[in-house]
């Protein structure tokens, strides 16, 4: 076995790394959606021949680490010779990829410079607008994967250099925003290419043999470092559950299940106990489930360093075919990270105990998406907006959660400024604020959840996808559960609606929504708030005065 | 007898004032400690070693770091904040914005207005700028009595839409003077930006609020403490953009110089491209511990339309400094038998072992340090001495674990950080669609210089550039750039069925406007620049390009379109690396810019002065093997020189390393050239 100093492990580390963000950097800069360049809806790996990770750059926490079960799909069903240099391929099947069938995977081989030797893979996901769904953007009440839009089996969308003409121009002619999905197709063949380029000059700068060897020496690091980590955990099993309020399609709670096992230096997963797989669109595949585990893994281990072909090697994960999280043919996908945000938040509840450094109350916990439509009544024109809300995220020991924050799932993407909005749109926004008493309170409080309220200057319908009302953002170590979600139309009114969940509900102009964000769960015991912070959380009004006396103990002594 | 060109630049410990003298085409530098409190004293005393007599100068560029440093150390004005009813909590929102991805312990930077400090007020108006609701003076007079019992000392306003139409916004002002007289400093958010983004407008507003004051306090007890030493021309002030403004002008625009002394390093860069002919540069400045970069493309600085400042969002066009790491300060460590460096730093304190501050820890400087590349005793021009036995005895525990010697771990240090921040070079690249390679290195700041050509190799660029005054770049940059005024309007309209008439009339507008402030600055005729743009975007995108129009005479003829259409491909090729000829777009923001040419420095060649080079060497280690290294002082390299590396070049505040493989010229103007003999990348 060849032996390498370890600078130079080092160096092709950081190489490595280096080239999965020039990957990731060219794939957002060339975008087209902005779901992918702000909300960082996208990943991109760089994998080697035996389709291990060498570099990671996320893009979406969820996407985290499972890449490489595309190429290895491609590589069972047609063989390794499948691989030819200057080919691209693409597939978007939801129960391979784990997600839905927005997120197309788009992955090329990359070859030595003579072509002659396979050396690894260069891969990207990223989230298209449209793919053809029933309804436009995306559906709420789909009831198989048919009605989702287009799918793909892996397929060539480049050979051997070429991009395929015909082929480009039928998976755009799939989506409602034709130029969209080609402008999006063509950065993720740009970011691939990147990849392909780079990864040959490091072989050459360094020599096969050492950047293979380096290669074991660094995923043998990353491995130690989990291993290290989970060893300090006391061994035992940890439980905790939570339901979403619904599938979507029909209205009971479904409840997602978590079993975790600490022995020694590993840490099992196991999902089984969670529901069947249900008629609604909130149902993925087990890669995505598998995905989602290392998410909440790493943000409790090791959150800084990029993973790779080492990482999780100290984790498995246990899912059951045809249950919520192991969906197969034709159960609906769309949403399926509203269970796979609640799995996140539990496996860091579950060790909240053990890992008290690392862990949080609950966040509110899920994207809480409007969508409203219409035909703009100047121009005729149709219109069509999608907005994910803000909410409150969760306190720790030492902090107040943060008030008014986008979901954890959704990157570092911003909310729609009112301006923007009501200048594209037959929109006006009457208010946008701070929820009073929205947060779980404690110690440390939870942050707040908003109040958004639109009021139709023309005829529009509206769909909402507001979650977590069933099991809103708990608090821990005595901190109390924040309030939830509430979705009101026309509120204040005889005809007042609640509307959690809703698709496309025809409004009447005038007619005004009232979105409302639930909070974090706070931390610690109220009554141990000290009470200089609490009339300050009364004077700027996130809380009551009436909650200042009642939870706080406010005016007591 | 008016002949110095003078500037100067306040750091933390210095304030550099470079003088170019007209008469001889020559350059000075000077500094002076930087005297906190009284900047004023420092900034005399800087003068005093450049020239003897205010009397004597033509022309005069500061660029002031006071509003910054209030901003960062969070003592600026109490703010209050008056913010269209119902949209009061946009600013604490923030847009819900987080940068960090795997953080579920993630704080928003702590706003500089709570939400107590912010009045809702009445009245609304539409997107088109016509009023939905009447302004509310009721609210306007109880915000002013909340400003006098608050113990507040600044406002500002920023209420929807009041781009499209600034009534709302001036009839508030006009209140607020009645209520509260004219001295309280009000910072309208029209008109520091004509953009829309309610929330990237009101951070602008607040920041102004925040920091505008304290500046144009300063600004004027300055202009007064020049003006008594027989300064007899205007005091000019860098702003973020890159250009310069008088200090008069500077009042009402007063945000933005914020960035005033960042950017110098930037427009050092600009100058530096012009004298050598080099049209694309990367510069880097490393510091203790600091490493920033920016860009020269084409002859030109790297401005973007927005910033953002500690998180809080910057709406006016800022010349882009990227910070991609630690600098000196990085420590180097062991993590599961492996070697990492930064991105923790050691920062100012402890600092570097070798500071002999307590540090234990090894950083970056401690590993130059023990490889022999600073001289311990000229560094931070000799305000301290380095202690390089305890550079080693820091390293030693890592190199133990790792089984190298102290040596190879330092080299092993540098080579890891070299390559990361070489790394991170490249993916600043990759975003902006350009290629390293075709790019010189300009190297400044205390550090910049000794790492460059090791940056250089791993990039592939074959040209590195030591500037004549490394330590006082920034304030030489100064010397040459031009006024700017830039104004922008909304113009959210697809190219397709625009009404391009009146987009003209915008442009024709906008262009007036500010060509008379450049005037009105004392430039005239053909000494003014102005030029047009247009932010565009396919539609169903939402990052725009800025495009330039040229003139704007054309946008009324039938070809316009289709020129500007394949002029916004076209730089979408090259920024993204792919356009769509098919796909419509659509216009965001017409703006224009005006530039004052004010003359600039013609600098002759220096006189080869005639030194015998002291070339005795001492070893200094390169690749792990003692190469005999002449050690020259930067002063006596005269123009002509020619040196094989390795040389270590010393000056007062910067070290220059040569590696073996490369050799220096020293130009006519004493900027050090460094080519790279072998191709060893």
């Amino acid at each position: 076995m060849t032996t390498v100093n370890p600078i130079t492990v080092e160096i092709i580390r950081n190489a490595l790394t280096s080239v999965a963000d020039e990957m990731n950097a060219t794939l957002i800069r060339s975008a087209y959606t902005p779901i992918i360049y702000e909300m960082k809806d996208c990943s991109v790996a760089l994998l080697d021949a035996d389709h291990a990770v060498l570099g990671q750059s996320a893009g979406l926490p969820i996407f985290l680490g499972n890449l490489e079960a595309c190429t290895e799909a491609i590589e069972e069903q047609f063989g390794r010779e499948a691989w030819e240099p200057g080919d691209v391929w693409i597939m978007n099947d939801p129960y391979v990829t784990g997600t839905h069938l927005h997120d197309m995977t788009v992955m090329a081989p990359i070859f030595t410079a003579d072509e002659t030797e396979l050396l690894g893979f260069a891969t990207s996901r990223a989230h298209w607008l449209d793919v053809g769904s029933k309804d436009p953007g995306g559906t709420i009440d789909s009831v198989d994967v048919f009605q989702e839009g287009l799918r793909l089996s892996p397929v060539r969308v480049v050979e051997g250099g070429v991009q395929v003409k015909s082929l480009t121009q039928a998976i755009g002619r799939n989506s409602r925003f034709y130029h969209g999905a080609i402008g999006d197709l063509g950065a993720q063949i740009a970011c691939c290419n990147t990849g392909a380029r780079r990864l040959p000059e490091i072989f050459e700068r360094f020599g096969a043999e050492t950047v293979l060897a380096a290669r074991d020496e660094i995923f043998r690091q990353s491995e130690q470092i989990e291993r290290d980590f989970i060893s300090r955990v006391p061994d035992g099993e940890y439980r905790a559950e939570g339901t979403i309020d619904s599938d979507g399609a029909t209205d009971e709670p479904v409840a997602v299940r978590l079993r975790l096992v600490i022995d020694g230096d590993t840490m099992h997963v196991d999902l089984t106990e969670t529901d069947d797989a249900r008629p609604g669109p909130v149902n993925c595949g087990a890669t995505q489930a598998v995905a989602a585990a290392r998410v909440a893994y790493k943000l409790l281990i090791d959150p800084d360093s990029p993973p790779n072909g080492g990482s999780f090697r100290s984790l498995t994960v246990d899912v059951r075919e045809g249950s919520l999280v192991g969906a197969v043919e034709p159960f609906p996908v769309e949403w399926y990270f509203t269970p796979l945000g609640l799995l996140i938040d539990l496996v860091v509840k579950a060790l909240s105990d053990v890992v008290p450094d690392r862990a949080a109350a609950a966040s509110y916990g899920d994207s809480m998406v409007i969508f409203l439509s219409g035909v703009d009544p100047e121009t005729k024109a149709p219109w069509l907006h999608v907005e994910p809300t803000v909410g409150g995220w969760g306190a720790w020991d030492g902090s107040d959660g943060q008030d008014a924050m986008i979901n954890n799932v959704n990157g570092s993407l911003k909310d729609m400024p009112i301006e923007v909005l009501e200048t594209k749109f037959p929109l006006r926004i009457r208010r946008y604020g701070y929820r009073t008493d929205s947060s779980g309170h404690g110690r440390y409080r939870g942050g707040v959840g908003v109040s958004r309220e639109f009021e139709l200057l023309a005829d529009a319908t509206v769909s909402t996808w507001f979650e977590r009302s069933r099991t809103p953002a708990w608090g821990l170590s005595g901190g109390l559960d924040a309030t939830g979600p509430d979705v009101v139309i026309n509120p204040d009114t005889p005809d007042e609606v609640h509307a959690l969940k809703s698709a496309n509900v025809a409004l009447k102009k005038g007619d005004v929504i009232r979105t409302m964000t639930g909070g974090g769960g706070g931390f610690g015991d109220p009554k141990e708030r000290d009470h200089e912070l609490v009339a300050n959380d009364v004077a700027i009004g996130v809380i009551s005065e009436d909650t200042a006396r009642s939870v706080y103990g406010l005016g007591e002594n | 007898m008016s002949r110095y060109r003078v500037s100067m630049d306040i750091g933390g410990t210095f304030t550099d004032a470079v003088a170019y003298d007209e008469e001889t085409g020559q350059y000075t530098a000077g500094k002076a400690s930087t005297t906190p409190g009284q900047l004023t004293t420092g900034v005399r005393n800087a003068m005093g070693n450049v020239v003897d007599e205010l009397a004597d100068l033509s022309f005069i560029v500061h660029g002031t770091t006071q509003g910054l440093n209030a901003f960062l150390q969070r003592r600026g004005e109490k703010v209050l904040l008056l913010a269209s009813d119902g949209a009061g909590d946009v600013y604490q929102i923030a847009r819900g914005h987080r940068t960090a991805l795997y953080e579920i312990q993630y704080r928003k930077p702590e706003p500089l207005v709570t939400r107590s400090d912010t009045v809702e007020i009445g009245g609304r108006l539409d997107p088109a700028g016509a009023e939905v609701a009447p302004l509310s003076e009721g609210d306007l007079v109880a915000a002013a009595e909340a400003f006098r019992g608050g113990g507040y000392t600044s406002i500002a306003v920023a209420f929807l839409f009041s781009y499209e139409n600034s009534a709302h916004e001036l009839a508030a002002e006009a209140i607020l003077r009645r209520e509260l007289g004219d001295q309280v400093p009000i910072s309208l958010s029209h008109r520091l930006a004509r953009e829309w983004r309610e929330y990237e407008r009101t951070s602008t507003a607040v920041l102004d609020a925040y920091t505008a004051p304290i500046v144009r306090t300063y600004l004027e007890e300055l202009s007064e403490g020049l003006a008594e030493d027989g300064l007899g021309v205007p005091l000019h002030i860098m702003q973020s953009s890159g250009g310069i403004i008088t200090a008069a002008a500077a009042r009402d625009h007063t945000v933005q110089t914020l960035l005033s002394g960042p950017v110098g390093g930037a427009m050092g860069g600009v100058s530096l491209s012009r004298l050598t002919g080099r049209k694309n540069l990367i510069c880097v400045d490393m510091g203790g511990t600091s490493f920033d970069v920016s860009l020269i493309v084409d002859g030109e600085a790297d401005v973007d339309t927005e910033a953002a400042l500690e998180g809080f969002p910057l709406l006016m066009p800022v010349v882009n400094i990227y910070t991609v790491g630690a600098g000196g300060g990085s420590v180097g460590y062991t993590e599961a038998g492996g070697l990492r460096v930064g991105p923790r730093s050691a920062g100012a304190d402890p600092g570097p072992a070798c500071y002999g501050r307590g540090g234990t820890e090894p950083t970056v400087t401690d590993a130059n340090v023990a490889l022999g590349r600073v001289d311990p005793s000229a560094f931070a021009d000799g305000e301290f001495a380095l202690d390089p036995d305890l550079a080693r005895e820091a390293l030693m525990p890592i190199g133990a674990e790792l089984g190298l010697d102290v040596t190879a771990m330092a080299q092993g240090v540098l080579d890891v950080v070299n390559a990361k921040m070489a790394q991170a070079i490249r993916t600043l690249t990759v975003e902006k669609g350009i290629e390293p390679a075709d790019f010189a290195l300009v190297a400044f700041g205390g550090a910049g210089p000794m790492h460059a050509a090791f940056l250089a190799e791993e990039l592939g660029i074959d040209t590195m550039l030591v500037p004549r005054f490394p330590g006082a770049f920034s304030a030489w940059g100064m010397l040459e750039t031009k006024l700017r005024r830039d104004t922008a309007r909304g113009f959210p309209y697809a190219l397709e069925g625009a009404d391009l008439l009146s987009l003209q009339k915008i442009f024709g507008e906008l262009g007036d406007e500010v060509a008379a402030q450049v005037a009105s600055e004392g430039v005239e005729g053909d000494a003014i620049d102005v030029r047009h743009a247009i932010d565009a975007r396919y539609i169903g995108q939402e990052y725009t390009l800025t495009v330039p129009v040229g003139s704007p005479d054309g946008v009324d003829t039938p070809e316009w379109p289709a020129s500007i259409k394949a002029a916004f491909d076209a730089l979408h090729q090259s920024r993204f690396g792919h356009s769509n000829a098919d796909a419509p777009i659509e216009f965001v923001i017409a703006r224009a810019t005006a530039f004052g040419d004010l003359g600039r420095a013609e600098p002759r060649p220096l006189e080869g002065a005639d030194v015998q080079l002291d070339l005795s060497p001492r070893p200094v280690s390169f690749d792990g093997t003692d190469h005999d290294t002449p050690v020259v002082a930067r002063d006596d390299l005269a123009p002509g020189t020619t040196l094989a590396g390795p040389v270590v070049i010393t000056e007062a505040t910067a070290t220059t390393v040569i590696p073996p493989n490369w050799r220096l010229d020293v130009d006519a103007f004493g900027t050090v050239t460094a080519h790279r003999t072998t191709d060893n990348a």
